[in-house]
C-alpha cells in the first residue's frame, strides 16, 4: 500500500458495508431525533401558552387517531403531500430549485375538473382521462421554467414562483367566469359526475384511490431515478454539473425534462383534491400545499422511496395540530411554530451535511497552488 | 479589537530590521486525503518589504498562506510575529494580529456599495443604524491615504474586476491589516490593471505596510518584489533578493528536477496524423486573447508535450479540444473529421478522451459511487442502457469490477463514493474511464498534479502503454521533467502562442526550454 492510502482503501469490504448499513440506521435515527427535538421544543412552547398543556399536547400527538374522520384527514393529506413531495424530490435531486408544484397543482385540478365536467365519458375511463389530462398539463407547465433555465439561464426559483401566480389566477378566472354555475352562491363548480370521481376507500372519510396513485408514483419515481439512464443523468447533473458537462451529459435536456416530469405528481395532487376530495372545483383549493411538499422532500432526503413515509409523518403533525387547535384552544400559530422548528432543524441538518461535504471537497481541491 | 491592532501598529514602527516580521518554521500540512501540501516549510518576511512567493500550481503556496491567515491549521510548525509565537485559529485571530488576505475569488456582496462592503462586520453606527456618510468618509480617507481610488457609493456588481480587488484591499486595511497577503492578484487582471495594482502596492509599502504576493509569473516578481521565496512540491527551495537572481535561475528553481523514476520507454511507432489543429484563436469571456493562432499536429502513437508557465493558454487549448469551450476562430480535425465544437459527447464519440487538469472540479462526481463515475461517458449505450433507457445495474457493476482490477483502484467495492478516495486512487478511476474505451486521441492535462511518486509512476506507465497502442496523446504539464520523460515531441507555449517545437528532445535542456517558457526566446517550430 502506498502511504497515501486512506482508511477506506485499506478496510475490507464486509467492514465497510457493515459501516454503511450502520450509517443508514444512524441517518434514520438522526431524522427521528430531529423530529423529537422539534416536538420537545413544541412542548415547551405549549407549556407557556396553554392552561392545560398535557392534554393539549396529547391532542397533538394522538389527534389523528381519535376518530375515523380525523384518521381520514390524515391519510388524505398524506396523499397530497406525498405527491407534492415526489415532485420536489425530483427537482432537488437535479439541484434545480424550481418551486412550481403549487402552480402545477392548480392547473392539474383545473384540467381534471374541466375534463370531469365537460367531457362525457363512461365511468372507468372518465376518471383515468381526467387524471391523464392533469398529468399532461403538469408536465407541459414544467417545460416553461425548464426551458427558461436551460436555454436562457433564467433562475428557476424566480420563474417558478411567478408562474405559480399565473396558474392560480387562471384557475380563479375560469372557475369564476365559466365553471361556476350562474346564480350559485359560492364560487364552486357543479359536483362532478360519478364517472369522473375517484373511488372512496374508507366509508365516512374522503380517502380515495389517489392513495394508490401516490404509492405507485413513488415507486415509479424511484425507478426513474435509480434504474434508468435518464435518472442517472439527472443525479449526475445534481451531483456535479461541471462533471456532467465534461462527460457529455446533455444538461439542458436533463434540466428541461426534470422540471417537466416533476409536474406530473404535482398536477396529480391537484387532481386528487378535485376528483377525490372535493369532487368539484372550489376556490383556494390549495393554500400553499405545494410549499409543504418542500418539507416532505427534505424529510425524505429527496429519496422517492422515503417520500410516502415522510408525508405520513408530516401530515400526522398537521392533522394533530388541527385537532389540538379545535379541542384544546391552542392557536394554530403554535402548530405552525412547531412545524417551523421541524423545518429549521431539518434544514440545519442538511446544511451541516452540505457544509461538511463542501469543506472536505474544498480542502482536497485547493491543495497548494 | 481596535486597541489590539492599533497597539501592534505602534510596535511595528522602528522595529530592528534583523528580526523578521513574520517567521514560519517547520510548517507541515497534510490534508485528510493524504496529500502533503507543506513539508517542514520555513518562510520569513521582513517588515516593509514586498515578498513574492512563487512556485508552480500545487507547490503549496496557497496552503502556506492560508495557514498564516488562520484558514488552515498546520499539523506541525510554529508561527512567530515580531519574534512572538502566536496561534492563528481563525481569520479573526489573524486580523487581530494585523494579517489580512485578499483571495483569488473576491468575497464581496455584489448588491452592496463599496462603502458598505468595506465596513461590513465592523460598521460605524449612529443610533443603531449604519452611518452611511461615515462609511463613505472612511472609504474616501483610506482611498486617499493608499492611492486606491474607488467611488464609495458605487455598487460592487457595477465595478470591473480590478476595482473589486481594490475594494478587497481596502477592506483588509480598514480592519487594521499591517501585513497583506495577495493570492495571485494578477490572475484576473488586464495588463493595465496590473500596472495600477503594482502602483498601489508601492504606495502601501511607502505607508509602512508589508505585502506578501503569491504568483507564478516571474516577470511580476521582478516588477514589484524586493525578495522572493521559491516553493516546489511542498517545500521552500530558497529565498533570494530579487536583484540577485535572474528570471532564468528562478525558473530553474521553480521547475527543478524532480526525482522521477526512470521509465522504460519503447521506441515510438508513429502513425498518420490523428489530431490536427490549425490557426486556433480564443478570446475568453472577459475579452483576453488567450490563444493566438495555435497550430499543431499529433500523430498516432506519439506523445506531444506542451510546456509553458501556467496561464499561457494551455488549459484553454485542452478545454477547446474536449468541447468545454468554443474557439473564436480556427480549425480542428480528428482523423480528418472536423471537430464538433462545444459538444463533448460527440467529440468523445469521435474517440477523444480527456484527463482534466482539476480532477475534483470536473473529473468526477464525488458524491456518486465509483461505478457511477466509471460510466459517465457510456451509460446511454449497451450494455449499460438497454431498450427504453433501462440501466443494467449488473453490467454497470461488472464494468466497475473489471476497471477496479485492471487499473488497481483500491476501494472496498464499486459502491464506494468517489469522494472517499485519495487523489491517486481517484485519478485511477478517471484513467480507467478515459482509457478503457481505447481512445484515438488522449488529452492529458496535468495528469500527475498533486500525486505522490508512486501514483505518478502509475499514470506514466498507463500513458506509455496507451502510446504503444497507437493513441495520439497531447500532454500538458507544469512539470518539465515529466514532459521530458514522456514526450516524443515538445511544444512550448507562451502568451497564447507556440513559441518553439522541439522534434528531438535529446538535444534540449530544461534551462533552454525555460527561456522559451518565459518568452525570453522564440523560434518558429
Amino acid at each position: 500500500m502506498p502511504p497515501e492510502a486512506l482508511p477506506i482503501e485499506r478496510a475490507d469490504r464486509a467492514a465497510v458495508q457493515a459501516a454503511r448499513r450502520r450509517q443508514l440506521f444512524l441517518d434514520g435515527l438522526r431524522t427521528l431525533g430531529t423530529v423529537g427535538a422539534a416536538l420537545g421544543v413544541g412542548f415547551l412552547i405549549t407549556l407557556l401558552v396553554s392552561p392545560r398543556p398535557l392534554s393539549a399536547y396529547a391532542a397533538l400527538l394522538t389527534g389523528p387517531l381519535t376518530s375515523r374522520n380525523r384518521f381520514g384527514n390524515w391519510i388524505e393529506d398524506a396523499t397530497s403531500l406525498a405527491l407534492l413531495g415526489l415532485a420536489l424530490a425530483l427537482v432537488f435531486q437535479a439541484r434545480q430549485f424550481s418551486l412550481l408544484a403549487e402552480g402545477q397543482l392548480y392547473l392539474g385540478a383545473l384540467v381534471a375538473g374541466i375534463l370531469a365536467l365537460h367531457l362525457p365519458l363512461p365511468s372507468g375511463i372518465h376518471a383515468a382521462v381526467a387524471l391523464l389530462g392533469a398529468a399532461a398539463v403538469g408536465f407541459l407547465y414544467g417545460l416553461i421554467p425548464g426551458a427558461l433555465k436551460a436555454y436562457l439561464n433564467a433562475s428557476e426559483l424566480v420563474s417558478s414562483l411567478m408562474l405559480n401566480v399565473v396558474a392560480q389566477r387562471l384557475y380563479e378566472l375560469l372557475l369564476t367566469y365559466w365553471l361556476k354555475p350562474p346564480g350559485a352562491g359560492y364560487t364552486w363548480s357543479d359536483l362532478f359526475p360519478g364517472s369522473a370521481v375517484l373511488a372512496r376507500l374508507l366509508p365516512g372519510t374522503r380517502v380515495n384511490a389517489a392513495l394508490f396513485i401516490a404509492l405507485g408514483l413513488a415507486l415509479l419515481t424511484w425507478l426513474l431515478l435509480y434504474r434508468t439512464s435518464f435518472g442517472y443523468e439527472l443525479r449526475m447533473v445534481g451531483a456535479n454539473p461541471e462533471f456532467a458537462r465534461y462527460a457529455g451529459i446533455p444538461i439542458r435536456r436533463v434540466v428541461l425534462l426534470t422540471m417537466a416530469f416533476s409536474g406530473i405528481p404535482a398536477a396529480l395532487a391537484g387532481a386528487h383534491l378535485a376528483l377525490g376530495i372535493h369532487q368539484r372545483l372550489i376556490l383556494n383549493i390549495s393554500i400553499g400545499l405545494g410549499f409543504e411538499g418542500i418539507v416532505v422532500a427534505l424529510l425524505a432526503r429527496n429519496n422517492p422511496a422515503l417520500v410516502p413515509l415522510a408525508a405520513l409523518l408530516y401530515s400526522y403533525l398537521r392533522v394533530g395540530g388541527d385537532v389540538m387547535e379545535r379541542t384544546a384552544a391552542v392557536g394554530s400559530d403554535l402548530v405552525r411554530l412547531i412545524q417551523g422548528f421541524i423545518i429549521l432543524f431539518l434544514t440545519a441538518e442538511a446544511l451541516a451535511a452540505w457544509a461538511q461535504r463542501r469543506f472536505t471537497s474544498r480542502r482536497s481541491n485547493h491543495v497548494g497552488a | 479589537m481596535w486597541t489590539r491592532s492599533s497597539s501592534s501598529r505602534r510596535r511595528g514602527v522602528g522595529m530592528a530590521a534583523e528580526t523578521p516580521l513574520v517567521e514560519m518554521r517547520g510548517i507541515t500540512k497534510i490534508y485528510p486525503n493524504g496529500v502533503v501540501a507543506n513539508r517542514a516549510v520555513d518562510f520569513e518576511v521582513r517588515a516593509g518589504e514586498v515578498h513574492a512567493l512563487v512556485g508552480e500550481n500545487g507547490a503549496g503556496k496557497t496552503t502556506l498562506m492560508k495557514i498564516l491567515y488562520g484558514l488552515e491549521q498546520p499539523d506541525a510548525g510554529q508561527i512567530r510575529l515580531r519574534g512572538q509565537a502566536i496561534r492563528l485559529r481563525s481569520p479573526n485571530d489573524a486580523m487581530r494580529w494585523g494579517i489580512g488576505m485578499v483571495h483569488q475569488n473576491f468575497m464581496l456582496v455584489p448588491g452592496f456599495t463599496v462603502a458598505e462592503n468595506v465596513v461590513l462586520g465592523r460598521e460605524p453606527a449612529r443610533r443603531g443604524l449604519l452611518d452611511r456618510r461615515e462609511a463613505a468618509r472612511i472609504v474616501r480617507d483610506l482611498s486617499a491615504a493608499y492611492g486606491l481610488k474607488v467611488e464609495p457609493e458605487a455598487r460592487i456588481e457595477e465595478l470591473p474586476v480590478g476595482l473589486r480587488q481594490r475594494v478587497e484591499i481596502l477592506k483588509a486595511l480598514y480592519r487594521g491589516a499591517e501585513i497583506l497577503i495577495l493570492d495571485e492578484p494578477t490572475a484576473v487582471l488586464t495588463p493595465q490593471e496590473v500596472q495600477e495594482l503594482f502602483r498601489a502596492i508601492r504606495t502601501l509599502i511607502a505607508q509602512g505596510k508589508t505585502v506578501i504576493f503569491i504568483t507564478h509569473k516571474l516577470r511580476e516578481v521582478r516588477a514589484v518584489a524586493d525578495r522572493v521565496t521559491v516553493m516546489r512540491q511542498g517545500r521552500t527551495v530558497g529565498t533570494f533578493r530579487v536583484e540577485e537572481i535572474s528570471e532564468e535561475e528562478l525558473a530553474a528553481r521553480m521547475v527543478g528536477r524532480s526525482a522521477l523514476p526512470v521509465i522504460e520507454k519503447p521506441l515510438p511507432r508513429i502513425g498518420p496524423p490523428v489530431l490536427t489543429v490549425q490557426g486556433l484563436h480564443y478570446v475568453d469571456e472577459v475579452g483576453r486573447h488567450v490563444l493566438r493562432g495555435v497550430s499543431l499536429e499529433v500523430h498516432a502513437g506519439e506523445i506531444v508535450g506542451i510546456a509553458g508557465v501556467e496561464g499561457n493558454g494551455q488549459s484553454e487549448l485542452v478545454e477547446i479540444l474536449a468541447g468545454l469551450r468554443v474557439p473564436t476562430a480556427g480549425e480542428i480535425w480528428v482523423d480528418g473529421q472536423p471537430l464538433p465544437w462545444g459538444d463533448p459527447r460527440r467529440i468523445r464519440q469521435m474517440g477523444v478522451a480527456h484527463i482534466p487538469e482539476d480532477r475534483f472540479r470536473n473529473g468526477a462526481a464525488l458524491t456518486a459511487s465509483i461505478a457511477e463515475n466509471l460510466i459517465a461517458d457510456r451509460y446511454f449505450a449497451p450494455p449499460f442502457s438497454r431498450r427504453v433507457g433501462w440501466l443494467d445495474l449488473k453490467a454497470v457493476q461488472q464494468h466497475a469490477q473489471r476497471c477496479m482490477a485492471a487499473y488497481d483502484i483500491r476501494a472496498p467495492d464499486p459502491q464506494t463514493p468517489a469522494g472517499a478516495l485519495s487523489g491517486g486512487n481517484l485519478q485511477r478511476v478517471i484513467l480507467a474511464r478515459e482509457l478503457s474505451r481505447r481512445p484515438r486521441v488522449l488529452l492529458a492535462a496535468q495528469p500527475t498534479r498533486g500525486l505522490d511518486v508512486g501514483a505518478t509512476e502509475v499514470v506514466h506507465r498507463f500513458l506509455i502503454q496507451q502510446r504503444q497502442e497507437g493513441t495520439a496523446i497531447l500532454l500538458v504539464s507544469a512539470d518539465l521533467s515529466e514532459l521530458l520523460t514522456l514526450s516524443d515531441r515538445l511544444a512550448v507555449m507562451h502568451n497564447g502562442e507556440i513559441v518553439a517545437l522541439f522534434e528531438d528532445l535529446r538535444e534540449v535542456t530544461e534551462e533552454e526550454i525555460g527561456l522559451y517558457m518565459l518568452g525570453l526566446k522564440r523560434r518558429e517550430g
